[in-house]
């Protein structure tokens, strides 16, 4: 439905003729594509809405008056910045998109360690102009082309560096935010004039509010502009790279060291991890090339690295005793990059690592310490560049179990269970690429420690054939049962099914109600609603914050009042 | 040959998978915020639909019947430079998909169903009548440029080398001296020299580019058949856009001879000492890569075959399908020649070879979209500007009359040159 000529004019005279559009091929533009997005899988011809309009704000004031005449007319909104997936996009009818690539400036404040972003500032962008001051911050796991405003402020952030850097949710230092209801608000030092440094004060310390823990992706309001927090980067102004596309390779002194380290068991993983972390050793940990399958990973490794290669080789290279031999070394693994700040520091942390290593029984692998391969990978790593290789097999991935919700002893563990599961459904069916089962990635968790690491495994489909992503779907409802049997809560392969309809609309209130009053403590999403209802009034932005409507809540029916508890 | 469809482009409109990449220059290769961007329709226009991933989600809806093309539909498909920049990033992460390919293909659809742009069809009126598709040119002037240079007329004799100068060197007056210099050089370098004088014609490399297959189509064939008859060994061409059409779309239509771009040609005889620079030209020169030298000017690579899932849903091709994604470039002779010029000093800027970024010519949109193509060029002039380099260089007519046009746009000029130009002051 069109919005009526009044209104669009109204619109368009707050950004300006060329910043806004109803022109059907830019609506149809801005529609998710669900069994594209990494978040929200569903049958491919279900797309989210058509937007009314699709607006770019050059700035917070446009954005506030955006709101306030939503307000006014009873429009929703979603505002979404890289369109990474299904979170960023509107789900009724009756609403317009707000495409944030306008706001995009990135200012260092080299002297307090912070850079003050917009919306549209990438990470690898921010990285850049950060590195040219001796600094670096944490590339959130969906990669470079992602905006660290989102993740920050809508999400958690954690990364391959977050050991070392904190994760997005841990740098999070004073933000501004366009409310629901159109008020600006400034959390932290900012909200009293007194910079950007700090998001807790002084100054109205609401980021637990409009943020929280898990973050609420975009349903609290715009967030216009925040500060980060900024890690000392050891190296060049530039990361230089060479080499032909796509294996470009890091070029990098020696205070750099890229190692993948194996173990002999899952607890010896477990117990290096915690080594690791608590002596803090490293600068980034990651278990990342095991989202290609265990049995892969060897030979895609070698096809990545060598411009070269194709997916075509990969019969091949898997025949190839040699690499059979290193994939066999690197089953239980992670990737980490030491970094020196002096000569001195680095000579310790490389005994430190070896130290661990034989503490545990472990060891480096052989092949990822070739040149070729030790510098592709420490590129990607410190880069985070190469991100979409997620999708790299067949066009389409999803996360699936997320061990993150236990310590890294019991996801740990969990791995080889969770690992047979996936791998008699590749070999029952046809619906995801066979990798060997276990296509466990993430990273080893944030600076605060606590153990937790951010598992999930990876499933790749084909998003262009309707029986993959159908079986795929089924796929995850065993995972989400057996996750719930563990009393690991949900699935992250069913996230989004909570949140938006598989048609790409969002759920009612209503909908909503009957899924969390049966939950174990309903009484958390009821002040969750309340929350909600109080900043945003209308619920005129979005649906992913997930309350329970109070009239709708039954004392004692929880769950957990029954004594259930998964 | 069978020209693909849209619809022959399902499967990879349907596996985009949204990530963003095609916006941007190699993520790896970032080094500002402010020369991030690699698509320059997505950056002067905004809206996600002109980037790749926009055009793989509209081609789809026009694939099903979802979508009729309007006037803003139409100027969006022709705003595509064609330069290529998002087939490169994509393709850093992405082995089953081809973002450039599905670009042409889109305009060659809007095409086919009516939808032009008005400059465009000036520009294909004239290719028919005159053979060239720059508007008001007659093709009874076309060898104007080489009167007295006595080199071989190719309807006539034989020679080694067909010199092929292409429509911008050809007319453009301003860039006649270059020209006829070039010419001359080439003959002292002992050249076995000989042009198509009047017969020759435009290589319709554009008009690929803007998606009129059948223009190109009817324009390759006729060239390919005169190019074959003079039987030259070497085709050698000092215009970015014919190198392109001449060695990769020509040879996919059956042209078996050797291309060179004319870079190439004297980084050759610069190596085998055939050619010394003895006048030094005292100067900090940036160099831009023209898109169709540099990450489209691979050779052609043949190959027909099918996708072919592998461990149940993996894609590959069978056979191995050729990675055009511009790993194999002309990036390195011209920095070699300019390395080769005494008291030169090359200093590069942040979007470079592979990654580069267009001058805006691309597509035909220096003709068909003035103020957007100029905005793209100014882009580029301002990185050169942010490199503290006296001139800007380039190895193609049409970057070359961009980027002059926009140079001086913020009242701080700079000499834009040819590299041609340096190479005739060193000599």
């Amino acid at each position: 439905m069109a919005l009526v000529r009044e209104i669009y004019k109204e619109f368009e005279e707050i950004v300006g003729i060329g910043n806004i559009s109803e022109e059907p091929v830019v609506l149809e533009t801005y529609r998710c594509v669900a069994a594209q997005s990494s978040a929200h899988y569903g049958p491919y011809d279900q797309r989210t809405p058509t937007p009314q309009a699709v607006l770019l704000p050059g700035s917070t004031e446009e954005v506030q008056k955006i709101v306030l005449l939503c307000n006014k007319h009873g429009i929703h909104f979603k505002a979404s910045t890289t369109f990474w997936s299904a979170q960023g996009y509107i789900g009724s009818d009756n609403a317009i998109q707000l495409d944030m690539r306008r706001m995009n400036k990135i200012e260092v404040d080299a002297k307090n360690q912070l850079a003050i972003i917009e919306p549209y500032a990438i990470a690898a962008a921010i990285q850049a102009e950060t590195m040219k001051h001796g600094m670096t911050c944490n590339i959130q796991g969906a990669g470079g082309s992602t905006s660290t405003l989102a993740s920050t402020a809508g999400w958690q952030g954690p990364g391959p560096s977050s050991i070392f850097t904190g994760t997005n949710y841990d740098n999070m230092l004073s933000a501004e935010w366009v409310l629901p209801n159109g008020e600006i608000l400034r959390t932290g030092s900012a909200g009293s004039g007194d910079g950007w440094f700090c998001g807790e004060g002084p100054g109205p310390s609401l980021r637990a509010i409009v943020r929280g823990v898990a973050g609420t992706a975009g349903d609290m309001g715009v967030c216009t502009k925040l500060a980060i927090k900024l890690s000392p980067w050891p190296g060049p102004t530039y990361l230089p790279s060479t080499g032909a596309p796509p294996s470009y390779k890091a070029d990098l002194y020696e205070n750099f060291k890229y190692y993948t380290l194996c173990f002999p068991t899952w607890e010896a993983w477990a117990e290096a991890v915690r080594m690791i972390h608590e002596n803090r050793i490293i600068y980034i940990g990651h278990r990342q090339f095991n989202m290609f399958g265990c049995d892969m990973k060897g030979a895609m490794v070698n096809i990545l690295s060598d411009p070269n290669k194709q997916l075509c080789d990969l019969p091949d290279l898997l025949e190839d005793e040699e690499i059979k031999k290193q994939t066999e070394s690197m089953r239980i693994d992670v990737q980490v990059v030491i970094a020196g700040m002096t000569m001195l520091d680095m000579d310790y942390k490389e005994k430190a690592l070896d130290e661990v290593l034989r503490m545990v029984g472990g060891w480096k692998n052989e092949m990822m310490l070739k040149p070729d391969i030790a510098n592709w990978a420490l590129l990607y790593l410190i880069r985070m560049g190469r991100k979409n290789l997620n999708y790299v097999y067949c066009g389409a991935y999803e996360g699936h179990f997320g061990l993150s919700r236990g310590n890294y002893f019991y996801s740990a563990s969990l791995v080889e269970e969770a690992s047979a599961i996936k791998r008699e459904w590749e070999i029952k069916h046809n619906h995801m690429a066979a990798v060997g089962g276990n296509s466990s990635m993430g990273g080893l968790g944030g600076v605060g420690g606590g153990g937790g690491v951010s598992w999930e495994f990876f499933a790749h489909f084909d998003a262009h054939d309707k029986e993959s992503i159908k079986g795929v779907c089924e796929y995850f409802n065993k995972t989400n049962q057996w996750m719930a049997q563990k009393g690991l809560g949900g699935c992250m392969g069913k996230l989004n099914e909570s949140s938006r309809r598989p048609d790409g609309y969002n759920r009612s209130q209503e909908e909503f109600n009957k899924t969390f009053a049966s939950t174990p403590q309903p009484e958390v999403f009821v002040y969750q609603w309340m929350v909600k209802d109080a900043f945003n009034p209308k619920k005129l932005s979005g649906s992913y914050y997930k309350t329970l409507d109070p009239k709708a809540f039954v004392e004692g029916s929880g769950a957990a009042s029954r004594g259930v508890f998964i | 040959m069978k020209e693909k469809t849209l619809a022959d482009y399902k499967a990879m409109q349907e596996r985009c998978c949204n990530c963003s990449y095609c916006k941007w220059i190699p993520l790896d290769k970032i080094k500002s915020n402010r020369f991030a961007y690699n698509c320059p329709a997505n950056a002067y226009f905004k809206f996600n639909t002109y980037s790749a991933r926009g055009r793989f989600q509209a081609g789809l809806a026009v694939a099903n019947e979802e979508l009729d093309y309007t006037e803003g539909m139409t100027q969006m498909v022709h705003s595509c430079l064609s330069c290529g920049a998002c087939d490169v990033a994509c393709k850093i992460s992405r082995y089953n998909l081809e973002p450039l390919e599905h670009n042409i293909a889109l305009k060659a659809d809007v095409i086919e169903k009516g939808h032009t742009i008005l400059a465009q069809k000036v520009m294909l009126n004239t290719l028919a009548t005159e053979g060239t598709l720059i508007p008001n040119m007659k093709k009874a002037d076309r060898a104007v440029w080489s009167e007295g240079l006595g080199f071989k007329d190719l309807a006539k004799e034989k020679a080694e080398v067909l010199f092929f100068p292409g429509c911008k060197y050809g007319y453009d007056k301003t860039l006649k001296e270059t020209l006829r210099t070039t010419v001359s050089l080439l003959l002292n370098m002992e050249a076995d020299l000989g042009v198509l004088g009047e017969s020759e014609m435009c290589c319709g490399g554009r008009a690929w580019q803007m998606g009129f297959e059948k223009e190109f189509s009817k324009t390759a064939d006729i060239n390919i058949s005169k190019i074959q008859k003079t039987g030259a060994k070497i085709i050698v061409t000092p215009c970015a856009d014919c190198y392109h059409a001449l060695k990769r779309l020509y040879a996919e239509r059956g042209l078996t001879m050797e291309v060179l771009h004319v870079v190439e040609y004297i980084d050759r005889k610069v190596k085998e000492g055939r050619v010394t620079f003895t006048k030094p030209v005292n100067m900090t020169v940036t160099y831009h890569d023209p898109c169709h030298l540099g990450r489209q000017g691979a050779p052609f690579v043949p190959w027909n075959g099918t996708e072919k899932k592998i461990f149940n849903q993996i894609h590959t091709w069978e056979p191995r399908r050729p990675r055009n994604n511009g790993a194999n470039g002309i990036y390195d002779a011209p920095r070699n020649i300019l390395e080769a010029i005494p008291g030169i000093r090359l200093v590069e800027m942040e979007r470079i070879r592979e990654y580069s970024w267009c001058c805006g010519a691309g597509g035909g949109c220096g003709q068909s979209m003035p103020a957007y193509a100029e905005w793209v060029a100014g882009d580029r002039v301002a990185e050169a500007k942010s490199t503290a380099t006296d001139a800007l260089v380039t190895a193609c007519p049409w970057c070359n009359g961009m980027l002059s046009k926009a140079v001086g746009k913020d009242g701080e000029t700079m000499p834009v040159y040819d590299l041609l130009e340096l190479v005739a002051r060193a000599l």
